[in-house]
């Protein structure tokens, strides 16, 4: 499909996805993954995929969005491919075509909005954020909050950076930068 | 010694954490200067979202830090610690990026010019300081306590230069120095602990926080100690229903001031949602 080489396209030059070229298709990266297990495609299937042009399958499996972030692939792997680094790109690129929210994308926002706004996060507007779209989620994790609170470890009030008018300037200008480019 | 701290946001939350770096710190002739105005790293959410703003801001930080005279910045949570040095890596090979980071920072007169190492506080006091600067200030008796080194993720890897990938032993050298025994063989010391992932897939994450419990449980620790505020929450915070004896999970900092004679209250230990009582 057209839309998918053009994706395909994105994902190698804006993405710089050229490494995942060097593939070799070993699977470690799977095998030493601790979500794998959970995946709809271990991390070597999916650069197979997005190698092939199969982008639209490719950006709606849940892969990326289990990455932890733990580098136990990106050390192992043989051809010293930055795998953590190429989830990222793809969640991003997920989100840029729309696809159906997973629930990390919702918590991932719930986590900027409250940095964007103040330059600093709490735990609480954090959570707060992700609770409204998640209400299952903020019962479940309700009896932690309520032991947090009691140990007075909850920061209700929100802590600004002091210049939070040149915070946010700063971050208006990559805003516009990142849209120019 | 002087040093440009960066506490990143998790760091007032966590139990006990700023009260026992601030005793230890003190007390060991560090000076930990919190870098003024500092801001949220952005961590895994904005790499995983934006592609220069989850560079600007660790630049900024960084900016922050040269502006006022640092050399080195000293993290005290794995995820801030990699944050900003892979952010100062990335920005050291990409001039292009750089420039681009540097126009959006000129809005607020700061420049990232990279002249700055970054650091883990556990690892500056092994490596800065020598053993003996440390053991003359111990005052309590440790050696019958076993604890568990949990390193988590985002210390070694993928760098691993200052230490091992999978089987670090900083800490356990740390925990040695300061009387007590590091538990041997632990295998899931650098097993991740789900990080941010608990919020949203709990169900996920705790079989990984079940196997780092039921290996120290099992070889014979009876504490866990820790790095990062992140991983403390995460292994404290998901003993519930394991079936398996509760294990206190301690900042390597309260480890530190326990030996140095401070008290359990001076340390915040109560904050522990898993309570630490001192058996020996």
């Amino acid at each position: 499909m057209m839309a998918d080489l053009v994706l395909r396209d994105r994902f190698f030059k804006k993405y710089h996805g050229q490494e995942i070229e060097n593939c070799i298709q070993c699977g470690t990266c799977t095998g030493s993954c601790p979500l794998a297990p959970y995946m709809d495609y271990g991390p070597r299937q999916l650069f197979a995929m997005v190698r092939e042009g199969d982008m639209t399958e490719a950006l709606n499996a849940n892969t990326m969005w289990f990455c932890v972030s733990c580098y136990n692939c990106v050390v192992k792997c043989p051809r010293g491919i930055s795998i953590t680094d190429h989830m990222y790109s793809l969640k991003k690129m997920a989100a840029e075509i729309g696809i159906k929210p997973p629930k990390m994308l919702h918590l991932y926002q719930s986590f900027n909005a409250p940095v964007e706004k103040h330059g600093r996060l709490t735990d609480v507007a954090a959570m707060a954020g992700y609770s409204l779209r998640h209400p299952g989620a903020a019962f479940r994790n309700m009896p932690l909050g309520v032991k947090l609170a009691a140990k007075k470890r909850l920061e209700f009030k929100p802590r600004p950076v002091d210049n939070i008018t040149g915070f946010k300037k700063v971050m208006e200008k990559a805003k516009e930068i990142e849209r120019l480019s | 010694m002087k040093y440009g701290f960066f506490p990143g946001c998790s760091y007032k939350g966590a139990a006990g954490y700023k009260e026992s770096t601030e005793a230890v710190s003190q007390l060991l002739g560090i000076e930990l200067v919190e870098i003024k105005d500092w801001n949220c790293c952005g961590a895994t959410s904005y790499w995983s979202t934006q592609s220069l703003e989850a560079y600007v801001l660790p630049a900024r930080i960084m900016a922050l830090a040269e502006k006022q005279e640092f050399s080195e910045i000293v993290n005290v949570c794995n995820a801030c610690y990699s944050t900003l040095r892979k952010a100062h890596e990335k920005l050291t090979q990409d001039s292009d990026l750089k420039q681009k980071v540097n126009l959006a920072l000129a809005e607020e007169g700061l420049t990232y010019s990279g002249n700055l190492k970054i650091r883990h506080f556990m690892e500056v006091i092994v490596n800065d300081l020598k053993a003996d600067d440390i053991k003359k200030h111990i005052k309590k008796d440790l050696s019958g306590l076993v604890v568990a080194p949990y390193y988590g993720c985002q210390l070694n890897r993928p760098w691993a230069d200052i230490d091992d990938a999978y089987y670090p032993v900083l800490m356990d050298r740390l925990i040695e120095i300061v009387g007590a025994k590091p538990l041997k063989n632990y295998s899931a010391k650098t097993e991740c602990c789900g990080a941010a992932h608990m919020v949203a897939h709990k169900d996920f994450c705790i079989p990984l926080n079940n196997r780092i419990i039921k290996d120290a449980v099992s070889k014979g620790a009876q504490s866990i100690c820790t790095l990062c505020p992140l991983c403390q929450l995460n292994v404290d915070s998901s003993q519930q229903g394991l079936g398996l004896p509760k294990m206190p999970v301690i900042f390597f900092t309260q480890l530190m001031g326990l030996a140095f004679g401070f008290s359990e209250k001076d340390l915040m230990l109560n904050k522990l949602l898993t309570p630490f009582k001192m058996a020996v």
